[in-house]
């Protein structure tokens, strides 16, 4: 992946869930992964295209997309979920928007053209993703409701 | 009651994998039971001559002839003294079609567990080649050596050089083929080889360097430079600075650092002649890009009207984020940029048409990538770091791809193999064609 690239998402993810969740946000250590990966149980993905080709997968377990969501509507004084609901899906679904708008944002003012898909969510148990010819760059981030992996599979069109 | 009933329910659902088990130089093992056809007692085996020492012969089992193998011979484990020579424990295992005889200590059971508790060998195994196991785990208390049965018998494995050569040294088990009498020198040798295959056991551990025919010439002959320039003291590595002392001149000139001008004016020699307006080359291993951008002056240099279109990774983070936007003293560059750096109150950069010229990644080159195909690959000791099969696979991706007429130019101190096609060019810089 483009060096360029990686930190105009690690900083949006970072900008935008200490910004939603109002809390303390840890990255972990940046690694990279080409193998089929297992997705923790809910996945919104946002594909990319443009200069590149690729998609952006915001990846957690169920309890803390509810914790995560129950937090952004109480940050809108909205009734905290308990369940994955319409709403839960949703708003999980904005984040990864909003994460992913910035970091397109921040690429754009360095000169990178890209358009965003609409994005989808997934949930359901033991889910893979696989792109074996793109390599998959993981920002693990760490929250206090849980942990997001922020999954960026980018490649140049050649 | 229901509860015992289904955690017992859920303990026996776990098992999907059993193992035979035996013991070797009073060692547990385990071998797969689906690769097991018999387990046996035999004796009186028809000596073969001319055979490794661990071959003890071959053996008619109900009309079929079947070859008897000593796995302690193989693995250099002692043979317990109490053994009599007439009748081992054995097994018989399935290799493809046929099968060997593979004599035991002793064996002992049939063991049933969950594959998911199988952990990776370390790669620091002691006795064998740890190519030879597939795992390592724990049953009642007891840690199972796991060996992967098609590894050991495979037929085009001829094991490394320092097994071949113990082996000979080693020189057939008492009472069996009358050996040479084993005498000092027999002992010194086999010991060279011994410490030699723990510097390469100790290189992959604290560096990650991984001694393959890539690059065991020049560390056999650094090993011996290494044992004359200690004599006295311990041949071995025993920290992760000592393997970097041990190591440190492998790495190619000007490593880390812009390529002075004799090297580049070398290098330039050995640029392909390309046809169409654009050479594109892959430089894995790019560091902080000192390489890149020496490549590129010395292209721009050589080829003024031609475009060029470098492909740089690196699998170190920090580095490579600081590669695109590079600034170094002016006293770091040698004269041949001169016409592309342009220097500010920060220090000297290099200008758009250098830059645009390459394009950095973040990636590990084990990983699959689609990139355009190159006429030159950079790759300075690049394989030696990488695992030996992913050397294999990273090669054989280069020779599919490299364009007809391209060069590959690994580290100064590696050598591509020549039974895969590669024609080592001439020429001070090692480079290669296919």
């Amino acid at each position: 992946m483009r060096v360029e690239y990686i930190n105009p998402f690690v900083e949006a993810a970072y900008n935008i869930l200490k910004e939603v969740l109002n809390a303390e946000v840890n990255r972990g250590e940046l690694y990279l992964k080409s193998t089929s990966m297992p997705v923790l149980g809910v996945a919104a993905i946002i594909g990319l295209a443009g200069d590149v080709e690729g998609r952006v997968l915001i990846d957690m377990d169920k309890p803390t997309a509810i914790k995560i969501a129950s937090a952004m509507l109480e940050g809108m004084d909205m009734e905290p979920i308990t369940e994955l609901n319409d709403l839960g899906k949703a708003t999980v679904t904005e984040l990864a928007n909003m994460i992913t708008g910035q970091a397109v944002t921040k690429l754009h003012n360095l000169g990178f053209k890209f358009d965003l898909t609409p994005p989808a969510i997934f949930t359901g148990d033991n889910m893979e993703v696989s792109n074996a010819d793109v390599e998959a760059l993981i920002v693990p981030m760490e929250v206090p409701q849980g942990k997001i992996e922020i999954n960026v599979a980018v490649r140049e069109r050649t | 009651m229901g509860k015992t009933r289904e955690s017992a329910e859920k303990d026996v659902e776990h098992i999907d994998y059993k193992m035979v088990t035996f013991s070797l130089g009073g060692k547990d093992f385990g071998i797969d039971i689906m690769k097991i056809a018999e387990i046996a007692k035999f004796g009186g085996f028809t000596y073969v001559p001319n055979v490794p020492s661990y071959v003890k012969g071959v053996y008619n089992l109900r009309g079929d002839i079947i070859s008897i193998i000593d796995l302690r011979g193989m693995f250099h484990l002692p043979v317990p003294d109490t053994e009599s020579e007439q009748t081992h424990n054995g097994l018989i295992v399935r290799v493809g079609e046929s099968m060997i005889g593979v004599v035991v200590d002793s064996i002992d059971k049939v063991v049933g567990i969950s594959s998911t508790d199988i952990q990776p060998p370390h790669p620091i195994f002691g006795d064998i080649n740890i190519k030879y196991i597939s795992g390592v785990v724990e049953h009642d208390s007891r840690l199972y050596i796991i060996l992967d049965v098609d590894k050991v018998f495979s037929k085009e494995t001829p094991p490394e050089p320092i097994a071949t050569r113990e082996r000979t040294e080693t020189g057939a088990p008492p009472g069996d083929v009358p050996g040479p009498v084993r005498g000092p020198t027999d002992m010194r040798v086999s010991d060279t080889a011994a410490e030699l295959g723990f510097v390469h056991e100790t290189l992959a551990t604290f560096l990650r360097f991984y001694v393959s025919e890539v690059n065991s010439a020049w560390v056999e002959e650094r090993f011996r430079d290494w044992r004359t320039n200690r004599a006295g003291e311990a041949s071995q590595l025993k920290n992760a600075a000592e393997a970097e002392k041990f190591i440190a001149p492998f790495f190619s000139p000007h490593t880390g650092e812009f390529w002075s001008e004799s090297y580049a004016s070398e290098f330039s020699s050995i640029i392909p002649e390309t046809t169409g307006g654009t050479i594109t080359v892959w430089n894995p291993g790019c560091g902080k890009g000192y390489e890149t951008y020496s490549l590129v002056c010395l292209l721009r240099e050589k080829l003024p009207n031609k475009q060029i279109k470098i492909w740089a990774c690196d699998i170190d983070l920090l580095s490579i984020s600081t590669a695109p936007n590079l600034v170094f003293a002016s006293a770091a560059a040698p004269d041949y940029f001169d016409p592309y750096v342009h220097e500010s109150n920060n220090g000297c950069s290099f200008d758009d048409t250098v830059r645009d010229a390459v394009l950095f990644e973040y990636h590990d080159i084990v990983n699959e990538q689609t990139l355009p195909p190159p006429d030159l690959i950079v790759a300075r000791d690049v394989l030696s770091f990488l695992a030996p099969t992913d050397q294999k696979r990273v090669l054989a991706d280069w020779f599919e791809k490299l364009k007809p007429g391209g060069v590959v130019i690994p580290g100064t101190h590696e050598r591509l193999p020549f039974d895969e096609g590669w024609k080592r060019l001439d020429g001070e810089i090692c480079a290669y064609t296919k």
